[in-house]
């Protein structure tokens, strides 16, 4: 059957056509500078991203690398010991355990107690409140053997004069990671929406009830994220335990916080890795393997536990 | 200040012109029908019959027309009085133009003879000739939104209102005749009707101080006869 | 002819169905100044006028508000409506930079006086906000914080129940009390708000733009309740939907806002202040005209 040709059919076709390349050229075709430059930045943030992580894995593969003979249980179950061969990191362990409880019973209500004071009580006009705003920005930037001498001289010596036991050391470690609380604290503070505030005023809460059962509980998960940050922190400082005293060669489990000799665990890699001994120096490897393992647990369960509690606004 | 709702604004202004438009019609079969009254032109009054389509229709386009206006405006305060109003006049425009009807009716009633009595005939169409001055007054009353214009209506009405008496009496004093009866009988009704043409000009009179004052009052108080009553004290742009 | 023998003279002339009479009717009824229904006075507001740091928001407001009607406050935006109905509940104390000036009078007693809590005062006078905002807990505790909170005795489970009944929400939540609160759409929200308010058994129940951020199903939702708590509760709402203020309005408060001499400062102030029936029949103000129909906005 031969086809009559329609011109009618043949020029819908032909029109149709051009409108559908014209469409397709129009949504299809961006800029050729816009899509080299689009590329290009793409191209230097993942530069960006792998400097980063290449950076990390190095570290990674040399402890592992340099530890990885050493790695057995018993470097948890084991105390410290010249014997490099049965030496373990427990002592160092559970006092640093024991240090980082310390530093969480201090730092959370003072860094929570500041923050809701700054952010619900406090005039902004007042001069002093500005000027405690700027000193807690200051504080979160200076250097953590500045603190190890503060704390040497004020509560290891000085007025405290605890000397230089446990609870020096976290006192000192727990100012240092103060500022870092209060301000996560403050952040979480002020993400929650002023709305909820005066939905809660205007049934006639006091401001105290709304803080207590509207505000805080809302910013738990910022506060708990403020406090992963300080713990990480505090747990891996070693310059400022030096100054307080921490021990490195002690058999002895902690048991007091305010007498006895301590140790930690970055101090004490920080000492094995300076020995002459190749078999400590693995070891020191091993202990920073140790450290990264705990670390990681302590941070995971303590993002589980955020997570629990995350709102969704 | 910025105008807003301009559409609307004009939606309504061109409402109220076509309208008051259809008063002109009523105006136009007034006209014709006072002409067949004169001069007993049966011909004239089969057109005014006719031709009362045209004033249905303008009925019908301006009720629809309202009835859009409330649903998609919702309109208030001055607007919704003056869409009242206008439904109000519209009702008496269609009203008039079945009144004119009515006399286009009973001129063939009346036959082809002369008038048996001149006055009456006279009388009659004076009356029709007032009821026109009173259309186009309300009109102009209703479009400068003038109330002592409106008011004024009344006193005009009240013409009307005499010369109907007079034809009145002069229908029963036609005299025995048959047919002088009949005629003078169904011009009182071509008289009564006049009557009722001028009653819904003030009516319409009415409507226009309700548009401007918000309360609506009879012009002429049926308790108090003679009496024009006052509106309230009321303050308006 | 007193009031009274006027009425009886328009019933009569108006059963006689004589048209000249009904028509008397109708004039009598437009004269009354009022319903005739007995009013009490909740607020009495003389010159009350808010500042923010010295610049007049709203100035020389003067009205009352009566108990168990619905008051409306109209107005183009920035005239201080919200401004004003915050003065209500003394939330405008929460805000460093604003003052309250005049006389707020509530029950008779000054509501800005020494002797009272703005705490206590806020149990009584309750608000629902624009925006709704639920507290980022479950349906069940959002109820429950305002009797907690403010040591309620009682059936927590009843007190919670009665709330979401007279809420118009019982129905669609009952089953899932336990569930989190922003998981409702927006209009469930806000009659989650207002039902929250109604815990505490307030007294008033101010609104502020209540529907603003609603479909029209839900607005009407929410109208339909106003109405129906109308009996227990008196009402201000501040709207800017006009049909709403009439919908659902007793009496309504229009106000406009004024540039000060400088060209810098707005104020509001109110206009006129009227039975809402008059307001959008036949205002006695040009603006007032003016706005309602829309010609200016």
């Amino acid at each position: 059957m031969s086809e009559e040709f329609d011109p009618r059919t043949e020029r819908t076709r032909l029109a149709v056509a051009g409108a559908r390349s014209a469409t397709m050229a129009a949504l299809r075709d961006r800029p050729t500078g816009e899509a080299v430059r689009s590329r290009i930045f793409q191209a230097l943030i993942m530069f960006a991203v792998s400097v980063a992580l290449l950076g990390l894995a190095a570290l990674l593969i040399d402890a592992f690398v340099e530890g990885e003979g050493s790695l057995s249980l018993n470097l948890l179950t084991e105390p410290t010991s010249r014997d490099a061969d049965n030496a373990g990191f427990r002592t160092a362990i559970l006092g640093s355990l024991w240090l980082i409880g310390g530093v969480i019973l201090l730092v959370v209500p003072l860094g929570v107690g500041a923050a809701i004071y700054l952010e619900e009580y406090a005039n902004r006009e007042r001069w002093w409140n500005r000027i405690i705003e700027l000193n807690i920005q200051n504080l979160a930037g200076v250097p953590s053997i500045v603190y190890g001498i503060l704390g040497l001289a004020f509560i290891v010596r000085g007025p405290l004069d605890l000397g230089f036991v446990l609870a020096a050391g976290s006192m000192t470690l727990g100012l240092l990671v103060l500022p870092t609380v209060i301000i996560a604290a403050r952040e979480a503070i002020r993400a929650v929406p002023p709305s909820i505030r005066e939905g809660s005023l205007a049934l006639g809460a006091t401001q105290w009830q709304t803080v207590r059962r509207q505000v805080l509980p809302a910013a738990v998960p910022g506060i708990l994220t403020g406090v992963i940050l300080a713990i990480s922190r505090a747990f891996g400082e070693a310059a400022p335990l030096l100054l307080l005293g921490a021990a490195t060669f002690i058999t002895a489990d902690p048991s007091d916080p305010f007498s006895g000799d301590f140790t930690a665990l970055p101090v004490l890699i920080y000492e094995e890795a300076k020995q002459a001994q190749p078999e400590l120096r693995e070891l020191a490897a091993a202990g920073i393997i140790v450290m990264l393992v705990v670390l990681l647990a302590m941070n995971s369960f303590a993002i589980w536990l955020r997570n629990r509690y995350e709102q969704k606004w | 200040m910025r105008e807003t709702r301009v559409h609307y604004q004009e939606e309504l202004e061109a409402l109220e012109r076509s309208a008051l438009g259809g008063l002109d019609l009523v105006v136009q079969t007034l006209d014709r029908t006072i002409e067949a009254v004169e001069h007993q032109d049966v011909e004239l009054a089969e057109l005014v019959i006719a031709d009362d389509d045209r004033i249905d229709g303008r009925y019908l386009e301006i009720h629809q027309a309202i009835l859009t206006l409330l649903a998609t405006q919702a309109p208030v305060a001055t607007d919704l009085r003056l869409i009242s109003a206008l439904l109000h006049v519209m009702k008496c425009m269609e009203r008039m133009g079945d009144q004119c009807v009515n006399i286009g009716k009973l001129i063939p009633i009346a036959g082809h003879e002369p008038p048996a009595d001149a006055g009456m005939l006279r009388d009659i169409v004076t009356m029709g000739k007032h009821a026109r001055t009173l259309i186009t007054q309300c009109k102009r009353a209703f479009a400068d939104r003038d109330v002592d214009l409106a008011r004024d209506l009344v006193r005009q009405d009240d013409v009307i209102d005499n010369l109907n008496r007079e034809v009145f009496r002069l229908a029963l004093e036609i005299g025995d005749s048959h047919d002088a009866r009949e005629w003078a009988m169904t011009m009182m009704l071509v008289a009564r009707a006049m009557e009722r043409i001028g009653d819904n000009a003030v009516d319409i009179g009415e409507q226009v101080a309700f548009v401007v004052t918000g309360l609506f009052r009879e012009f002429e108080d049926a308790s108090h006869p003679g009496e024009v009553s006052e509106p309230s004290p009321q303050q308006s742009s | 002819m007193t009031e009274q023998e006027r009425r009886t003279e328009a019933q009569r002339a108006g059963s006689e169905g004589d048209r000249r009479g009904l028509s008397q009717a109708i004039a009598v009824e437009q004269e009354r100044p009022s319903k005739g229904l007995k009013r009490e006075t909740l607020f009495e507001l003389e010159d009350v006028a808010v500042l923010y740091d010295g610049n007049p928001a709203v100035r020389e407001i003067t009205f009352d508000v009566f108990k168990n009607q619905i008051t409306a406050l109209i107005g183009p935006s920035g005239c201080g409506k919200s401004t004003l109905i915050r003065c209500f509940n003394r939330m405008n104390d929460l805000i460093p930079s604003a003052t309250v000036e005049g006389k707020i009078l509530y029950h008779g007693e000054d509501l800005y006086g020494p002797k009272v809590d703005p705490v206590q005062a806020r149990k009584l006078i309750g608000m629902v906000f624009q925006k709704p905002n639920p507290f980022p807990k479950s349906i069940y505790d959002n109820i429950a914080f305002g009797p907690r909170t403010l040591g309620m005795k009682g059936d927590m489970d009843e007190i919670v129940e009665r709330a979401l009944r007279r809420g118009a929400l019982w129905d669609e939540v009952k089953d899932r009390l336990g569930d989190n609160a922003y998981g409702m759409s927006g209009g469930q929200q806000q009659r989650l708000c207002i039902a929250r308010c109604i815990a505490v058994e307030p007294d008033v129940i101010l609104m502020d733009e209540p529907c603003s951020a609603l479909d029209p199903i839900s607005t009407g939702k929410i109208e339909d309740l106003m109405m129906e708590i109308k009996d227990d509760y008196s009402i201000v709402i501040v709207t800017h939907n006009m049909q709403q203020a009439a919908r659902v309005s007793d009496m309504t408060a229009f106000l406009i806002v004024e540039l000060d001499a400088s060209e810098k400062n707005r104020t509001g102030r109110i206009v006129e202040y009227d039975e809402t029936e008059k307001i959008f029949t036949n205002p006695s103000d040009s603006r007032t005209e003016d706005y309602v129909t829309g010609k200016v906005g």
